[in-house]
C-alpha cells in the first residue's frame, strides 16, 4: 500500500500538467500517475543524421507504429483515420506541432448560432483568462491582432513567416482571403529558461532545442518544485470506487508488472479522449456495470478527431521551404464560421505547412509517381525539395454517437489490460467540408503560383484530436461531466483533458485543453470546502 | 543465378553474389548518377549494409524479389538480369512493376531513405551533412506587411454571448 493521497492525476500530458501546475499552490498531496516516462531531448531524431527515418520508427505518433513498452494498442481497423498519441510525461505535447491557435466564441454555441449539435456550458469569455495563463506558461508565440479572433496578446514575437509563407500569403491576398502568422507554442526569443528556436524543423518529432512549449518542460518543472509528486511508468488498471458512489483510488502496475494500490480523495483523469474513456470502460464494477461514471451511456461515444485534408504545392523559385517549425507558420479562417450556402454547416482551419526533408520528398514523390525511378530522377526530385508547400485542411466534426471508443474483445496492452477499439466514420456534413477545404486549398496553391498542386484527404495517420468522449454539460442524462469538469456520478472524480468538449471547433485544440484544465483546476480551488455536494 | 554467399561489407550477412550482383544494377536504375557527376548513383551509397543494419525486416522481400526479377529474366531472356541489355532490363522490370505495382516497392523506399542521408548525396544537393540540432538554420522573417489588407477588411468572427 503507498502513502495516500488528496489528488490523483492519471495522465501527465496538456491536461494533467496544467492542472498540476495549477492546485500546487494548495499545498494538497497531488500525485500524478504516468504510464510512460520522461524523455531525454538528446535522445530526438534532430540530434542525428538519421532524422528523417527515426521519425517514422521510434517517434512515430502511431502508437501502433512505435510499439514502445509504455505504449498501448489502439484498434484502429474501422475508422478511415488512425489514432496518434505519445505516452510520457508531456504527453502528446511531445509529438505535437505547436500549433496554437485559439477557437472562436460561436465555437462555444454551436446549437445556438447553428442549430446543430449542443452549446457547451461554459462560454469563450468564461475561459478566456485562462487562454491568457496557459499562453504565458507554454510560451506562445504570434502577432495580436488578428481578425478572425477575439484580441489576445501572445507573450512571444511569431515565428519566421520564411519565403514559402510569404508566398502563401500573396496566394491569399490574390483572393482577398484572410491569413494571418499563427499563434504556436514555440520560443522565438529565450523565454523561461528555454532556448530559442533555431528552425530544426521536425518539431513533430521533438523538439531537441527545448523551444517547443511541451508540457514536459513548460508545467512539469514548476509543479513539480511547487512539491507535485509525478510517478512515471505507473499504468492505471482501474479506478475503485466504494458504496457511496466515491472514488477511493486506482490499482496500477508499475514498470515490473508489479500491481500496487493508490488511494486518494479525488481522482482526476487526463488521459486524453481515448485513454479516458477506455479507462472508465474498464472500470467496471457492481455499482457501475456499464463502466465507471457511465450511467449517461456517454462515455466512449461522440468521438470527435478532427478529419484532416492535406494540399501539396510544388513552386518554380527556390524557397528554402524544408527549414523552419513545418507545421507553423501562417493560417487562413476564411471558410472557418459557418456560411450554409457552401452546403455545409461550421467550417475549417486552413493551416500552412512547410516542405518535408529530402527522404520525405523522394519518398512521397516516388510513391506518387511524380518522381521517377531512373532517368529524371534528379531533375523531378530538384522541382520539389525546398519548393513545396502544405496547406492542412482541419474540419471540424460535430459529435455523433456512433463515432466513439469501446473496448477490444481481445486486444490488450502488456499488463493484459483491454485496449481501446476505434469505430469511426465521417458524416456526410464532414464530407462536404472536406471537399471543400481541398478544393479551397488548390485554389489558394494556385493563386499563390504552384506549377503544381494536389489534394487528399482524410490523411490516415492524422488523428491527434481526441475529442468528446466524456462531455460536459448540466444534464447528467445527455453528459458525463459537469460544466467545470465533475463527474456527474461519481462527486470525488474529475475529467480534464479533450473528452470533455462538447463539440470540437475547427482548430488544434490543446489551448482549449489546457484553459480548460486550469478553469477546471481554478473550480475546484474555489469550492475546496464542498467540493463534493 | 549463383547460389555461393559473400559477405555484405559491414554488415557480416550474407547475400549471394548474384543477388547483389543483381542488387546493384537495380539500385542505379532506382536512381542512377548525374550525367554531370554531381549525384551518385544509388549503388554507390551502401544500400546493402544499411538494409541489413537498418531495415532488417525488408531482406526477405528484397531477396525473394532479386530472384524472381532473375527468374523471369531467364524466362522471357535466356540470360540472367545482369546479362541484359539495358533497354531490356528496363523493360522487364516495368512490365513487372505493371503487373504487381508493390514489386520492389519495399526496395524503392529503403534506397531513397539511405540514399537521402548520404554525405555526397546531401553535399550534392548544396546541403551541409549534418544533424538539423545543434546548428539549426536561418529562415528569412517574411514581410508582415502583406497583412495590410487583411486588417483593413477587418473583423470576421462571429460573436457569441
Amino acid at each position: 500500500m503507498t502513502t495516500d493521497v488528496d489528488v490523483l492525476i492519471i495522465g501527465a500530458g496538456a491536461s494533467g500538467a496544467a492542472l498540476a501546475w495549477s492546485l500546487a499552490e494548495t499545498r494538497m498531496r497531488i500525485l500524478c500517475l504516468e504510464q510512460g516516462d520522461w524523455v531525454n531531448p538528446a535522445d530526438y531524431p534532430s540530434t542525428r543524421r538519421d532524422w528523417e527515418v527515426r521519425m517514422d520508427r521510434e517517434f512515430s505518433p502511431n502508437p501502433n507504429v512505435r510499439r514502445r513498452p509504455e505504449d498501448y494498442p489502439i484498434n484502429d481497423d474501422d475508422s478511415p483515420i488512425s489514432v496518434v498519441n505519445f505516452n510520457g510525461v508531456g504527453g502528446s505535447t511531445i509529438l505535437y506541432a505547436a500549433h496554437f491557435p485559439r477557437p472562436h466564441p460561436s465555437d462555444f454555441r454551436v446549437r445556438s448560432l447553428d442549430g446543430v449539435a449542443d452549446d457547451w456550458p461554459i462560454n469563450y469569455a468564461s475561459l478566456e483568462p485562462f487562454y491568457a495563463l496557459n499562453d504565458r506558461q507554454m510560451g506562445v508565440a504570434g502577432l495580436a491582432g488578428d481578425p478572425a479572433c477575439p484580441p489576445h496578446e501572445p507573450p512571444l514575437p511569431p515565428v519566421p513567416l520564411g519565403l514559402a509563407g510569404e508566398t502563401m500569403a500573396r496566394g491569399f491576398n490574390a483572393l482577398g482571403w484572410h491569413w494571418w502568422p499563427s499563434d504556436t507554442a514555440i520560443a522565438t526569443q529565450e523565454y523561461e529558461g528555454r532556448a530559442a528556436c533555431v528552425n530544426l524543423g521536425p518539431c513533430k518529432a521533438g523538439c531537441a532545442q527545448g523551444a517547443k512549449g511541451s508540457a514536459d518542460i513548460t508545467y512539469w518543472p514548476v509543479a513539480r518544485r511547487a512539491g507535485v509528486q509525478l510517478r512515471t511508468r505507473c499504468r492505471v488498471r482501474e479506478i475503485l470506487v466504494d458504496d457511496n458512489d466515491m472514488a477511493t483510488g486506482v490499482v496500477y502496475y508499475d514498470e515490473r508488472g508489479v500491481e500496487h494500490l493508490q488511494r486518494a480523495e479525488v481522482v482526476v483523469l487526463a488521459c486524453n479522449g481515448v485513454g479516458t474513456p477506455r479507462l472508465l470502460l474498464n472500470s467496471r464494477s457492481a455499482r457501475f456495470p456499464d463502466g465507471l461514471a457511465n450511467r449517461s451511456g456517454l462515455v466512449g461515444k461522440n468521438l470527435m478527431i478532427h478529419p484532416w485534408g492535406m494540399v501539396r504545392g510544388a513552386f518554380d523559385a527556390p524557397l528554402d521551404s524544408h527549414r523552419g517549425p513545418l507545421s507553423c507558420c501562417i493560417l487562413s479562417q476564411q471558410f472557418y464560421e459557418t456560411d450554409r450556402s457552401r452546403g455545409f454547416v461550421r467550417g475549417y482551419n486552413m493551416q500552412i505547412t512547410r516542405g518535408l526533408g529530402p527522404v520525405a520528398t523522394a519518398r512521397m514523390g516516388v510513391a506518387r509517381g511524380d518522381i521517377p525511378w531512373g532517368e529524371g530522377h534528379h531533375e523531378a526530385f530538384a522541382r520539389r525539395f525546398g519548393r513545396s508547400i502544405g496547406v492542412g485542411i482541419c474540419c471540424e466534426d460535430l459529435p455523433e454517437e456512433c463515432n466513439m471508443v469501446t473496448l477490444d474483445p481481445t486486444l490488450t496492452d502488456s499488463n493484459g489490460i483491454p485496449a481501446p477499439k476505434i469505430t469511426y466514420r465521417l458524416s456526410e456534413n464532414t464530407e462536404r467540408m472536406l471537399r471543400h477545404g481541398l478544393e479551397r486549398g488548390t485554389e489558394v496553391m494556385k493563386a499563390a503560383g504552384a506549377w503544381d498542386a494536389y489534394g487528399e484527404g482524410p490523411v490516415r495517420q492524422t488523428g491527434w484530436h481526441l475529442l468528446g468522449t466524456a462531455r460536459m454539460g448540466e444534464d447528467p442524462e445527455r453528459s458525463v461531466v459537469n460544466g467545470w469538469g465533475r463527474s456527474h456520478d461519481v462527486k470525488n472524480l474529475f475529467i480534464v483533458d479533450g473528452s470533455v468538449f462538447v463539440t470540437s471547433g475547427g482548430v488544434n485544440p490543446t489551448p482549449t485543453i489546457q484553459a480548460v484544465a486550469l478553469y477546471i483546476a481554478d473550480a475546484m480551488k474555489q469550492r475546496l470546502a464542498n467540493l463534493f455536494d | 543465378m549463383t547460389t555461393d554467399r559473400v559477405d555484405i561489407a559491414d554488415s557480416g550477412q550474407p547475400l549471394t553474389s548474384g543477388q547483389r550482383a543483381t542488387l546493384d544494377i537495380v539500385l542505379n536504375m532506382i536512381v542512377p548518377p548525374s550525367a554531370d557527376g554531381r549525384m551518385p548513383g544509388a549503388a554507390e551509397v551502401g544500400v546493402p549494409a544499411y538494409l541489413f543494419a537498418e531495415a532488417p525486416d525488408a531482406l526477405p522481400v528484397v531477396c525473394r524479389e532479386l530472384e524472381e526479377l532473375d527468374r523471369r529474366s531467364r524466362e522471357r531472356f535466356a540470360r540472367g538480369f545482369a546479362e541484359l541489355e539495358e533497354h531490356e532490363r528496363k523493360s522487364l522490370i516495368e512490365e513487372m512493376r505493371a503487373r504487381e505495382p508493390s514489386f520492389m516497392s519495399r526496395l524503392s523506399m529503403e534506397t531513397l531513405a539511405c540514399y537521402y542521408q548520404h554525405d555526397r548525396v546531401l553535399e550534392g544537393l548544396g546541403m551541409e551533412a549534418r544533424p538539423p540540432y545543434p546548428k539549426g538554420y536561418q529562415v528569412v522573417q517574411g514581410d508582415l506587411s502583406l497583412l495590410e489588407p487583411v486588417r483593413a477588411r477587418g473583423k470576421i468572427y462571429r460573436d457569441a454571448p
